[in-house]
């Protein structure tokens, strides 16, 4: 069989194969852009009570930031033994979410890490305030 | 529209398989034949009707999750029938039966969803376990276990009316039941295991009690490592513990922990059980154990190594020299036959699997959903990692098999579960 043909052949189906496997890729571009998550930060994000006393319970993040705790002043209030008074600080500055713990008892964790100084902290990330878990969305 | 994509990539890599049948038929000196519109058949058929399926009862699904698995079980198969054509046509049925059971895993969530797992997870758990015992039933009974290759994975059962053994390795369907009962165990568990309660100078160390399931998994993954003589799934399941821990907590702790228990673990294993220690041995020097442990693994850089950049060929190569070429070694012969080039496309393949799998599961709407799609890829990825290393001597042989490319019914229905299971959690996000 002449060699030259077979070679024809095999380089042809390995051209297959990337063209299909180009197209995946290229698919999954356009797939990741059409979700939200992936658009500029800082607009329209929100911060989800995920477990904790109030879950599903949804707080709208703007520039003048919220105050999270367990008094009944702060303007977020939550029902968790473990949260301090004022606990926590979260708002938007120069686009970005900020997390800003206001010298808690028992600290502010982000993605289980603590946190002393104010924070930047993206979509995905969570919050951790005492026992309550607060997702960015 | 996205859906519609799907079935353009499905009918592409069904035509691939198709293709790559013929080119083997033809290098073989036959002209068309009826195995290419069978196999073609059979894909069409298999993925369509998962297709179908997903169209029916998880239509926001990703769109991406079918086609590349259909990629990756498409080149798997024309391997397959290159070296073996009974055992292809044995796969052919598999794929049928295993895409009949992705399309009953999305009626089966067609309405309450992935939620339903979470409530019966004990019951998951159970079924997990009991799989994983199964191989170690005792020979003489009706259903018993089997030992092949020294490891006691498989479970066979005679039908002696229709004088054939079925046979299947339940541990393949196990892995998949234990990441499902890990990710609902870790969705509630996981934030009292992630905060750090005593600090060691700037190292924060976890309660002494969180690293109870850590010792759990090592003890799991050593006693199948002593009663199945299982080099692979000892360390898939201990490396889905440790990963579904890390992915959970965000705690390199647990990473840590779990590197320095798996290599103490190996050291001790190396040089208490001779079954490890000749895959070390095999590992670290082939070529000098060239007649007996080292064989498998010179054959197979033997075949890669032939194979150089575009391979020798469909059909024209010698993969079955390699000693288990269509199951634990079907990289080699695709490298050997579709050469770097053809090597470098499943590994893109499976990169996009998980790529795509991960993006499931930052997507997904509760923490539950997460780290259940996170563990699914983490199963494939994994699974495919502690083979592909091995056959490319990264890491000693641990006999496993490729995921969706490599010969068996057990292995490739328990992947297109994990299949189905993904494009359902994808579904949810948008619902």
């Amino acid at each position: 069989m002449p060699v030259l043909f077979l070679n024809l052949i095999k380089l042809l189906f390995l051209a297959l194969l990337f063209v299909f496997l180009w197209q995946v890729a290229r698919s999954i571009r356009s797939h990741l852009g059409s979700n939200p998550s992936a658009k500029a930060q800082g607009t329209g994000a929100e911060l989800v009570l995920i477990s904790g006393s109030a879950d599903g319970r949804r707080i709208r993040l703007s520039a003048q930031g919220h105050v999270i705790g367990r008094s009944p002043d702060a303007e977020v209030t939550i029902d968790d033994p473990y949260a301090s008074e004022f606990h926590a600080r979260v708002g938007i500055h120069d686009q970005r979410i900020m997390v800003h713990d206001l010298g808690s008892t028992n600290g502010t964790y982000v993605n289980g890490r603590r946190v002393s100084a104010p924070t930047t902290v993206s979509r995905g990330d969570t919050v951790q305030i005492g026992k309550t878990i607060l997702e960015v969305r | 529209m996205t859906r519609t994509v799907e079935a353009g990539f499905i009918v592409a890599a069904s035509l691939l398989a198709a293709i790559g049948v013929a080119i083997t038929e033809f290098t073989l000196g036959n002209w068309l034949d009826a195995q290419v519109l069978v196999t073609l058949a059979t894909f069409v058929a298999a993925f369509g009707g998962l297709h179908v399926a997903v169209r029916r009862w998880a239509p926001g699904g990703s769109p991406l999750i079918l086609p590349i698995a259909a990629f990756l079980t498409a080149i798997g198969f024309i391997e397959i029938y290159r070296i073996d054509p009974e055992l292809a046509s044995l796969q052919r049925w598999a794929l049928v039966v295993a895409a009949t059971a992705g399309i009953v895993v999305l009626w089966l969530l067609r309405d309450r969803g992935v939620a339903v797992l979470r409530r019966y997870r004990y019951v998951i758990l159970a079924v997990g376990v009991v799989f994983l015992l199964l191989p170690l039933l005792p020979n003489t009974w009706p259903i018993h276990g089997a030992t092949v290759n020294g490891s006691r994975l498989w479970v066979r059962f005679s039908l002696p009316s229709f004088d054939r053994v079925l046979s299947f390795q339940p541990g393949e369907i196990a892995k998949v039941c234990i990441a499902i009962f890990l990710a609902s165990y870790l969705a509630e568990r996981a934030e009292s295991m992630a905060v750090a309660e005593r600090t060691l100078g700037r190292i924060r160390l976890p309660e002494p009690r969180s690293l109870g399931p850590i010792l759990i998994a090592a003890g799991a993954a050593f006693a199948i490592l002593i009663y199945q003589r299982d080099l692979g799934a000892s360390l898939l399941l201990f490396g889905l513990f440790i990963l579904m821990l890390y992915i959970a907590t965000a705690r390199p702790f647990y990473l840590a922990a779990g590197g320095v228990l798996a290599i103490v673990g190996g050291f001790v294993a190396a040089n208490v059980f001779t079954h490890v220690g000749r895959r070390i041995e095999g590992w670290i020097d082939p070529f000098g154990h060239f007649a007996d442990s080292g064989y498998q693994a010179v054959q197979g850089l033997f075949a890669m190594g032939s194979g150089s950049l575009t391979g020798s060929g469909i059909g024209l190569g010698r993969p079955d020299l390699i000693p288990a070429a269509t199951t634990d070694f079907i990289f080699a012969a695709v490298a050997e036959e579709l050469g770097l080039a053809g090597s470098i496309a499943v590994l893109t393949a499976f990169a996009l699997f998980l790529a795509v799998g991960f993006g499931v599961a930052i997507r997904a709407r509760d923490r539950f959903r997460k780290f259940l799609a996170a563990g699914l890829t983490v199963v494939v990825g994994l699974q495919a990692f502690i083979i592909l290393a091995g056959v490319l001597r990264l890491m000693p042989i641990t006999g496993i098999t490729l995921p969706f490319m490599s010969y068996g019914g057990s292995s490739l229905l328990a992947n297109v579960a994990i299949v189905a299971l993904l494009v359902r959690v994808s579904h949810e996000e948008r619902s």
